[in-house]
């Protein structure tokens, strides 16, 4: 920097516009899929041959295009979770644990239903796990409010600590299928899963929940006393306080909206792709859950959007590796670099070289 | 059964095996300190770390040699916390939401990098690990020896570091300013003096460290790389940072703490006492919680700590 | 004392001008300074003062012009260079660290190498302090200091970088007027052993000490005068550019019996009480000035007063009905209204526009709500109203907050707090920072809420604005009330006294 002032130039920050944002947010976005490019190079793949195979997976056909919107739908609650939790300026990490939570509590309380209707099972997996993951995430900020512990360490220790509960609950527990040696409830009533959309493919009627869920996060956010809390505290939560609404309340109220959120992606994969309560159908849509927020600027629309352009990385990856032999974990090192690209960018735009006529 | 935990061979292993589970923490625990005291909340640990173990790794598979291993989780250390410095501290970026992105990076790339250096193998190789270097004499003190003096270098290294930091950061005259930084970075502004060059010097030391505890996890103890293999062990650090008040001798007590709870753990399965596993791994995740609980005032925080500095 | 006697000016500026954006900040400044020379600066908020020092220290790059110290023409580029070249600054925000002693607040940034050569550095500062006759022990912590010592820690801070100008930007609004009298001993001092020294000032009575004065208005610069040959009025008249009606607050009887009645208030925190055993009461119509350095308890007694914190004892009754135990929303529901005294911290949400910002807190009333949604065409109608009544400049209800000025953010918060005035107006420092048009209006807003038959109490540290409306002026310090003086018997020196810890006979 002092370098620059000796060349007679300084940098100063001001307010980007829209358009400028664009640019730089399109440009470092670009950058994201050059280094990509490098990580395919770098595997031995032609980046070009591996890109076609990516998107041939994701969109090749109505039924990778509906894999695609299946492995979007726990990414559109999580990413909702985290927006909410975000614009308040509440760093909710745990979306992880409180997909958890979700689908443990909705199986807790839908799995002595067996042999009833959907029509009852239904409703209660989805309020189970809007509970399960409410109350999880409730317990953090609790955490914050009585006893001061910063949410993001918090909600990080609970990730950790109901991993180990789950599989304590399904190896040895109450919940573990009786006779089988892998970690993992049995398989769920027929009643209880969420119906399919069409033959065919695995699409069900939890893409249809987490677009509905995105339209009533965007009415709160944008129409009601909830949304502009949510917002006053992401903007000032002391002139909130001084006015009279009571932080705790604010806080524990996203907490649980956001936690509320990231239950429903429990429930949509384990009632909806898995049929069996289990790790292996629950880790990762939390953490995924940021970045797909932030690329969808926390904004609803925005993060159902970005769920589908990562849901179609998921499931085109897989084709990509059969095809082109490069591994499919390299989406999560490109979901990282999109990240990345897209804060750099979007702070750049907010900083430009002036040129000081100087004095002296 | 219980009554074996009592032996003394059996305290002394337990406490040889702290000091060791030890080291990784403490490393990192050591270099997120001297980062957050200069006003910057380094939460890519995590990320960092399992670079760290990952490169470390690889380079010790392919050169034969494990310092060279250590050299790589070294320079991965350094550039990744110089990634993280640039957006931070030049761009500003929020600091919380940035070190969440380095460990997503950390944990993808490890992976990926993994998977395409061994494709095709069903297993990854073995390297071989760091030798235990016995202090001539001192190793041979009862108890004290096998528990102090009997460990691996990068072990020392680690201990060494506390007295190190402390005296840097409380003797010397850049650990005044570097302190500075984190408390007030405008007294700095207006001498004149760059807060953005400490910054930038405490995150990269910072970043070196957490790397060089997750080189410990695999050229010094497990000789394989996995993924997610450091376990939170990035995200304890920052918690016994805080637990340490932001101060160098109670975060060592902190670290010894939180490295008993595994070792106790390790200790108790190996003599088969039948408390379920799972209970034992999320016992220090419990614990943490609750040591920032009772504690609840953030007593010690650096004043501007994740606040970037703008001149107004 | 002229620094056109021949000698070389200890600082001269020459056709200094800085642009910030559309606006003319420094508009070709020219002036000069003498060694030992008593120099002020005089001007309204926004006048350029701020900006004239920070080029000189460095903390801003003048675009056009030049900067001399002792006939040397300096390259400003950063505070290092001004320091090297002899320059110090005491900034009006101090930048100490509260947590580092005194003795390593004066050493942090200087030198180089790896050794922090304390021993060395304390000989020197308490060498420094002797000539100076200040006592400060080097080894007690900076939190623990008064706000005056804090300012000789700023002080012999620049001198220990080897000041020979001292720029000392608006020194006195902290202090009591007894630390003020200190301060001024302490300039004498300095000026003694030779240092020229910039006083940023809009207090008259301070700079009538100076040597010379130059006013600043509007980014250029006016005049630069003798002090002795000048005066007040003449003072005044250029650094406003206009006469000022002085405000006669039209003194109506009270009407009988208190609408506000406080009673033993005390609120506590984890260290000592923050108020303590509070007794006022405030009629209708009535305007109740609260005097003191700010930090003596008068933010904590109205945030009491307003719900905002829980008192740890005593009453507090409005119109006969108690209301110490409600929360801010209830009480702003009882008809009161308070003005904080950090705008931006307490009183917006910046990234809020104006019309969701007149809302704060009352989001969940059925006035703003239709069913369960929030009504917007109300919203806008109520921002709409508010621009109008309190000319708040923008461009209209949906504008964001955060780019309006200090002055017009105020105005927000006013057609806010007003307007749940009914009964009680609580106003924390309402005119700080705000230029000169916007104190007239606000004075005269106070006046007509209470000509509406309004209780109000007006906070301040400016004890001409409070000789202005109030109606009585009672006096706090370290946290309880001193003493109270009613209108007709305002004196400054007997109410400095009771700012300064003194009781009331």
């Amino acid at each position: 920097m002092r370098m620059l002032e000796h060349l007679g130039w300084r940098v100063v920050r001001a307010d980007a516009s829209p358009a400028r944002t664009a640019v730089w947010v399109s440009a470092s976005l670009l950058l994201a899929v050059l280094l990509s490019a490098l990580l395919f190079e770098a595997a031995g793949a032609s980046p070009a041959a591996a890109f076609a195979a990516l998107l041939k997976g994701a969109f090749g056909s109505w039924r990778t295009a509906s894999e695609t919107l299946v492995a979007a739908t726990p990414l559109i609650f999580t990413g909702l979770a985290t927006a909410v939790a975000f614009r308040a300026r509440i760093w909710n990490i745990g979306a992880e644990g409180q997909v958890f939570a979700g689908a443990m509590f909705a199986y807790w309380c839908q799995h002595g239903l067996a042999g009833f209707s959907p029509a009852i099972q239904l409703p209660v997996i989805v309020l189970g796990g809007l509970a399960g993951g409410g109350l999880y995430a409730g317990l953090a900020a609790i955490l914050k409010t009585r006893f001061n512990v910063d949410e993001v360490i918090s909600t990080v220790m609970l990730n950790y600590i109901i991993v180990y509960a789950l599989s304590l609950l399904l190896l040895q527990g109450p919940w573990s299928e009786p006779g089988a040696f892998f970690e993992q409830s049995a398989k769920m009533d027929p009643g209880s899963l969420l119906p399919l959309l069409s033959g065919g493919s695995r699409l069900h009627a939890g893409f249809l929940l987490a677009v509905a869920a995105a339209a009533v996060v965007q009415v709160i956010m944008t129409r009601t006393p909830v949304g502009y809390e949510i917002r006053a505290a992401g903007s000032n939560l002391r002139a909130l306080k001084v006015q009279g609404t009571s932080p705790a309340r604010v806080i524990l109220m996203v907490m649980m909206i956001s936690g509320a959120l990231a239950g429903l992606a429990g429930v949509a994969q384990v009632y909806g792709v898995h049929y069996r309560l289990k790790a292996g159908a629950l880790t990762g849509y939390g953490y995924t859950g940021i970045i797909v927020a932030i690329l969808g600027q926390l904004k609803p629309w925005g993060v159902v959007a970005a769920a589908i352009v990562f849901g179609a990385l998921v499931t085109g990856a897989t084709f990509m590796q059969v095809k082109t032999g490069v591994p499919s974990a390299l989406i999560y090192a490109v979901e990282a670099i999109l990240l990345l690209c897209y804060l750099a960018g979007w702070a750049a735009a907010r900083f430009r070289l002036k040129r000081v006529a100087h004095a002296g | 059964m219980l009554a074996d935990l009592f032996q003394t061979t059996v305290i002394v292993s337990l406490l040889a095996a702290t000091v060791r589970i030890a080291t990784p923490l403490l490393l990192a625990a050591i270099g997120e300190l001297v980062a957050e005291r200069s006003g910057v909340y380094n939460m890519g640990l995590e990320g960092t770390m399992l670079m760290g173990a990952l490169t470390a790794y690889l380079a010790a598979d392919a050169s034969g040699s494990l310092w060279v291993g250590v050299f790589a989780a070294l320079t991965t250390g350094a550039l990744m916390s110089l990634l993280f410095a640039f957006l931070v501290i030049t761009l500003q970026v929020e600091q919380i939401v940035t070190g969440l992105a380095m460990n997503l990076l950390g944990s993808g790339l490890s992976v990926y990098w993994l998977r395409a250096a061994f494709k095709g193998q069903s297993q990854i190789p073995a390297t071989p690990i760091f030798d235990n270097v016995p202090i001539p004499f001192l190793s041979e003190l009862p108890v004290i020896g096998p528990v102090l003096f009997d460990q691996k270098a990068l072990t020392y290294l680690a201990l060494l570091s506390v007295p190190a930091v402390w005296w840097f950061l409380y003797r010397t005259r850049p650990g005044l300013d570097l302190r500075c930084a984190g408390e007030n970075p405008r007294a700095l502004d207006i001498k004149g003096l760059s807060i953005a060059a400490r910054q930038y010097g405490a995150v990269v030391f910072g970043g070196a460290m957490a790397a060089l505890g997750g080189a410990f996890l695999t050229v010094a103890s497990a000789s394989r790389f996995a993924p997610e293999m450091t376990n939170g062990r990035g995200w304890l650090a920052i918690v016994i940072v805080i637990a340490g008040m932001w101060r160098p001798v109670p975060i060592l007590v902190a670290t010894l703490v939180f490295s008993f709870l595994d070792a106790l753990q390790l200790q108790i399965q190996g003599i088969g006492i039948a408390i379920p596993y799972q209970l034992m791994l999320a016992l220090p995740y419990v614990v943490a919680i609750l040591a920032l609980a009772v504690r609840r005032r953030h007593a010690g925080a650096p004043a501007m700590l994740g606040v970037s500095y703008r001149r107004e | 004392m002229s620094a056109t006697q021949g000698e070389t000016p200890r600082l001269e500026v020459r056709g200094l001008s800085k642009r910030y954006g559309p606006v003319l900040a420094n508009d070709d400044i020219s002036l000069a300074v003498a060694p030992a020379e008593l120099h002020c600066l005089l001007g309204e908020n926004g006048a350029g003062k701020s900006t004239l020092s920070a080029c000189i220290y460095g903390l801003a790059v003048s675009d056009m012009g030049e900067i001399l110290v002792d006939g040397q023409r300096l390259d400003l580029r950063s505070p290092a260079d001004a320091i090297a070249a002899g320059i110090g600054m005491v900034h009006q925000h101090f930048v100490l660290v509260p947590r580092f002693t005194v003795l390593e607040n004066i050493v942090v940034g200087t030198g180089s190498g790896l050794r922090l050569d304390l021993a060395a550095a304390r000989g020197r500062i308490t060498d420094l302090c002797a000539r100076l006759h200040l006592d400060i022990d080097l080894d007690r912590r900076v939190d623990s200091l008064s706000v005056g010592e804090m300012q000789w820690v700023e002080i012999v801070k620049s001198l220990y970088l080897g000041a020979r100008l001292l720029i000392l930007d608006e020194p006195t609004a902290v202090l009591t007027p007894q630390e003020s009298e200190r301060l001024f001993a302490l300039i004498a001092e300095l000026k003694g052993s030779g240092i020229a020294i910039i006083l940023i000032t809009h207090k008259m009575n301070e700079v009538m000490r100076s040597d010379r004065v130059s006013v600043l208005r509007k980014g250029r610069l006016v005049a630069t005068l003798t002090t002795a040959d000048t005066t007040r009025d003449a003072l005044t008249e250029l650094m406003v550019g206009r006469s000022v009606a002085t405000i006669e607050a039209r003194h109506i009887a009270a009407s009988q019996g208190a609408s506000l009645s406080v009673r033993g208030l005390t609120l506590s925190a984890p260290r000592g009480s923050l108020i303590q055993a509070i007794d006022l009461d405030v009629a209708p119509g009535e305007i109740l000035g609260i005097a003191g350095v700010a930090g003596n308890g008068q933010d904590e007694l109205l945030e009491t007063i307003a719900g905002i914190r829980a008192p740890r004892a005593g009453t507090i009754t409005l119109r006969g009905e108690p209301m110490s135990s409600l929360g801010a929303a209830e009480v702003a529901g009882r008809g009161v209204g308070h003005v904080p005294s950090d705008r931006f911290r307490d009183g917006l949400a910046r990234d809020f526009t104006i019309a969701e910002n007149l809302i704060l807190g009352q989001q969940w009333l059925r006035r703003w709500r239709k069913g369960p949604l929030l009504d917007r065409a109300a919203m806008a109608a109520n921002g709409q109203d508010a621009i109008a009544r309190y000319a708040i400049a923008t461009t209209g209800p949906e504008q964001p907050s955060g780019r309006l000025s200090g002055g017009n953010a105020q105005k927000v918060i006013i057609a806010r707090e007003f307007a749940k005035a009914q009964h009680l107006l609580l106003l924390n420092q309402p005119t700080r920072g705000v230029d000169v048009g916007a104190i007239e209006f606000i004075h005269a807003e106070v006046l007509a809420k209470r000509d509406q038959g309004c209780a109000v109490i007006l906070v301040s540290e400016e004890l001409d604005d409070l000789f202005a409306l109030s109606d009585r002026i009672i006096v706090m310090f370290r946290n309880e009330v001193m003493g109270e003086v009613r209108r007709g018997a305002f004196d400054k020196t007997a109410i400095g006294r009771l700012m300064a810890g003194a009781r009331a006979a």
